[in-house]
């Protein structure tokens, strides 16, 4: 039989309607193309897929199982290495990662495997209801700082060893960046949820509205009795250009205009959390936070949306995906961009007139691109005298985040490095502290959901091999 | 018989003082038990505390454990013996002018560790909006944090009509760093309208640690007034102003501050806590006098904890975040023109909501 060279398409909703709703935008394969996807799997022999995949998913092992129909092992197989295999089959970066390195994508385009993940997930979850089978306890506490990715993945898989896991999360509901951020068109709230209850069932405890650092420190933790602490606190504080006119009102973070949508669910008529509908929206930064934003932002009804980002097309970091879904929307890209200044409306006549202090424009400045910088990526280089007024009435600024300072603030022993991420050995996700172990963002400062999860697995095993590992000595 | 009472016996086991020995109150709730963790008044001022009730009891007045008369009665239970800790009860609720509320939220983990100027996140219901509010005081034995705010906005207008008994969905504290207290040795306190309910207890603070304090808290009018009592009893000097005249002395509260210095006052530390506007003029008014300006800032936030960067200033000419640089600054260095401007962002939204729960009102007066 003849090997389709294509990968059988993802089902998505129409970019005009979707363009207006929240619903899921990529809607899944059926059972039938499912199948026929995994048949396109050769089953070669040195896998170069499971190494592609940062917590190594056993990918030829669990396609075969849908080649046979036996979708319940094949979720198995994956939750042998992922504790999220729904999420990641949404939001993972496959091409640069299992996809990228498929045999078959040699010749042809890789085998789906992103989106056969998410089919076995999301089949495990629709059908399966019973209890997930509680591991015996070895009766040692490990604290879990920050419900994420890192999180979750981290505590997981140390409950499934035996270990009685608590997870304490500074906002009222668990998920991290997984509900606060990634909006719900591109990873629906529910998945999150029952992702969330399936580690519940293996006795994995959450503690929600607790803020270590405020609420109680890592040292009253280890009081409490936890053995091990795992930081998986995210990313922090966002970044801000320091450009003139970013207080003006109409200027968000993406993360605030984010956990307002996300989190709060502003975009529904009766909530009671605001957020501005705006008309004419910038959206700063050419990342997948970026993309999220813009896309948000055009479902509030926005008639224009315009993504700036200040290198080409070539250089975008967002997943090509992501840019283009955003690009059928109607999403507009002006690259080689750069905001120079945000501007206001000040009525001169009146001080106290309402409108004062809102966006009116933004003024970019052409670019073009230079010299490639230590990493290889290009530079943007500013054309003097190209600059230009884009007529909006909402920037969204997606240009990173700076790591959060609450728990670096108040434990003592434990290392930063000069930008505030915590300092780890990278094989084991070890900190300068005894006990304490990090993970995912708090780490590396902005990063994707599966390098997080590789990073929690990590850190889970070395947790075990510290605490058992100290038992058998 | 129904001339008979409910008694409960309580041990308030983690007070070293008095743990092991039993407490008889009148138990106004039917359904404790053994076992329960109630909270009740203690000692010669009454204070709340958590304890174990060890004993119940029906008894007629003569045969009642402890004399009627003098008896105490429990005020509420925060856990079952079988169920877990009624997070975030309203345990008091008192209105302290016609926009003002007061309430005790039992949040134990909040309750022993929050400081003076440090500040919760909490939401009503469900579906409820995270909003900051400044702590006004703890009962860490109780385990009760105590709020109050003003009637503005939508989650404002739900949480005043909760009541005693009802949990709060959210409540996530101590955030912000608590008010710089050290080395001051005299100090002015000004609060404005409600900010007096954020300066209150740093004023209580100051002089717990010995510090001469002077305060001066001004309202609208005499119908706004709130907290006199607790600031008599901690300041050295107390004056009220009121915009009308209509209490204490007529005028804004800049007025009295700067008779004071004026008078040659050598304070280390001024602490204004109020409108903006109020805090910008205090700001102008010590400024020719050079003494130090602390304001506390109270912006719009989400999440609290240094993630949404919603609560942004510029202090000295850099982009601050409240929620953990904050909230107080050196006031000499917050640009109070833009803190305004960004203050009224969704004032047509709030406004909105009052309208809405107006109209409700009028459906139900119908």
């Amino acid at each position: 039989m003849a090997i389709r060279p294509n990968k059988h398409e993802m089902p998505v909703q129409d970019p005009k309607v979707r363009a207006r709703n929240f619903g899921e935008v990529a809607l899944g394969y059926d059972e039938k193309t499912a199948v026929a996807e995994a048949q396109r799997c050769l089953n070669c022999k040195n896998r170069p897929c499971v190494a592609g995949c940062p917590v190594n998913i056993s990918i030829p092992e669990f396609i075969g199982k849908i080649k046979t129909g036996e979708y319940e092992e094949a979720y198995k197989i994956i939750s042998q290495s992922s504790s999220l295999p729904a999420v990641c089959g949404r939001v993972c970066p496959q091409e640069t990662q299992c996809e990228q390195k498929c045999t078959l994508g040699i010749k042809f385009e890789p085998v789906a495997i992103g989106r056969l993940e998410r089919f076995v997930a999301d089949r495990h979850n629709a059908t399966n209801e019973g209890a997930a089978q509680v591991p015996v306890s070895n009766g040692k506490k490990v604290a879990v700082i920050g419900s994420g990715p890192s999180g979750l993945t981290c505590a997981g898989d140390l409950a499934k060893k035996g270990y009685r896991v608590t997870i304490f999360e500074a906002l009222h509901v668990a998920g991290g960046v997984l509900v606060y951020g990634i909006p719900e068109f591109r990873l629906p709230k529910a998945i999150v949820r029952k992702e969330v209850e399936n580690l519940k069932q293996y006795g994995v405890e959450v503690d929600t509205n607790v803020v270590i650092g405020k609420t109680l420190t890592v040292d009253e933790l280890f009081d409490m009795g936890y053995e091990a602490v795992f930081i998986g606190s995210g990313a922090g504080l966002p970044r801000f250009m320091g450009i003139p006119g970013e207080s003006l009102k109409g200027v968000y973070s993406a993360n605030e205009f984010l956990t307002r949508n996300n989190l709060m669910k502003a975009y529904e008529a009766d909530s009671d959390t605001p957020v501005m509908h705006a008309k004419r929206v910038a959206v700063v930064g050419g990342g997948n936070v970026a993309m999220d934003a813009a896309r948000t932002a055009l479902r509030l009804g926005a008639d224009s949306v315009h993504v700036i980002y200040r290198r080409s097309m070539e250089e975008i970091p967002a997943r090509r995906e992501e840019v283009e879904h955003a690009e059928e929307e109607g999403i507009v890209f002006d690259i080689l961009r750069n905001p120079v200044e945000i501007l206001g409306y000040r009525n001169p006549e009146d001080r106290r007139d309402p409108k004062n202090g809102f966006v009116t424009g933004i003024k970019v400045v052409k670019c073009q691109l230079g010299e490639p910088d230590e990493k290889g990526r290009r530079r943007p280089v500013e054309v003097p005298g190209s600059e230009y007024i884009m007529d909006v009435d909402c920037v969204i600024m997606a240009i990173g985040t700076s790591p959060n300072p609450l728990i670096k603030n108040t434990t003592a022993g434990l290392e930063v490095n000069r930008r505030g991420g915590i300092v780890v050995e990278e094989s084991t996700g070890k900190t300068s502290k005894a006990g304490v172990f990090a993970g995912g963002d708090a780490v590396t400062g902005a990063a994707t959901v599966i390098l997080a999860m590789g990073a929690g697995k990590t850190a889970a095993k070395a947790i075990d091999e510290y605490l058992c590992g100290s038992r058998a000595k | 018989m129904n001339d008979e009472r409910y008694f409960a016996s309580v041990d308030f086991i983690d007070d070293p003082n008095v743990a092991g020995r039993g407490y008889w109150y009148e138990c106004p709730i039917e359904d404790v038990e053994r076992g329960d963790e109630v909270l009740a008044p203690l000692g010669r001022h009454s204070r709340l505390q958590l304890g174990v009730v060890r004993q119940t009891l029906r008894a007629r007045d003569a045969e009642a454990p402890y004399p009627v008369y003098l008896i105490k009665s429990i005020k509420d239970v925060v856990k079952k013996r079988q169920g877990e800790y009624m997070m975030y009860k309203i345990i008091e609720k008192r209105s302290l002018n016609p926009t003002v509320t007061m309430m005790d939220i039992f949040a134990p983990l909040v309750a022993k560790k929050a400081l003076p100027g440090q500040f919760v996140i909490l939401r009503s219901d469900e579906n409820g909006e995270r909003i900051p509010l400044t702590v006004a005081g703890c009962n860490v034995k109780a385990g009760t944090v105590k709020i109050i705010f003003q009637v503005v906005g939508a989650t404002t207008i739900k949480l005043n009509d909760m009541k005693v008994g009802d949990c709060l969905a959210d409540f996530v504290g101590p955030l912000g760093r608590a008010t710089e207290t050290e080395g001051i040795k005299k100090a002015c306190i000004v609060g404005g309208g409600v900010g007096c309910a954020i300066a209150m207890p740093v004023a209580q603070k100051l002089h717990e640690l010995g510090c001469e304090v002077h305060s001066v808290i001004g309202f609208r009018n005499s119908d706004l007034v709130i907290l006199e009592d607790e600031f008599k009893a901690c300041s050295d000097r107390l004056t009220v102003v009121t915009d009308d005249g209509s209490y204490g002395r007529k005028g804004v509260v800049t007025e009295p501050l700067k008779e004071a210095l004026e008078k040659g006052e050598n304070y280390d530390m001024i602490i204004a806590i109020g409108p903006l506007i109020m805090m910008k003029f205090v700001v102008a008014t010590a400024r020719p006098f050079g003494v130090p300006v602390t304001v506390s800032m109270n912006p719009i936030m989400i999440d609290g904890t240094g993630m949404c960067g919603g609560c942004r200033l510029t202090v000295g000419g850099q982009t601050k975040f409240a929620c953990v640089d904050g909230p107080d600054f050196n006031g000499y260095e917050v640009d109070f023109d833009e803190a305004m401007e960004r203050g009224n962002m969704y004032s047509d939204f709030e406004r909105h909501a009052r309208d809405k729960a107006c109209n409700l009102f009028k459906k139900e007066a119908e």
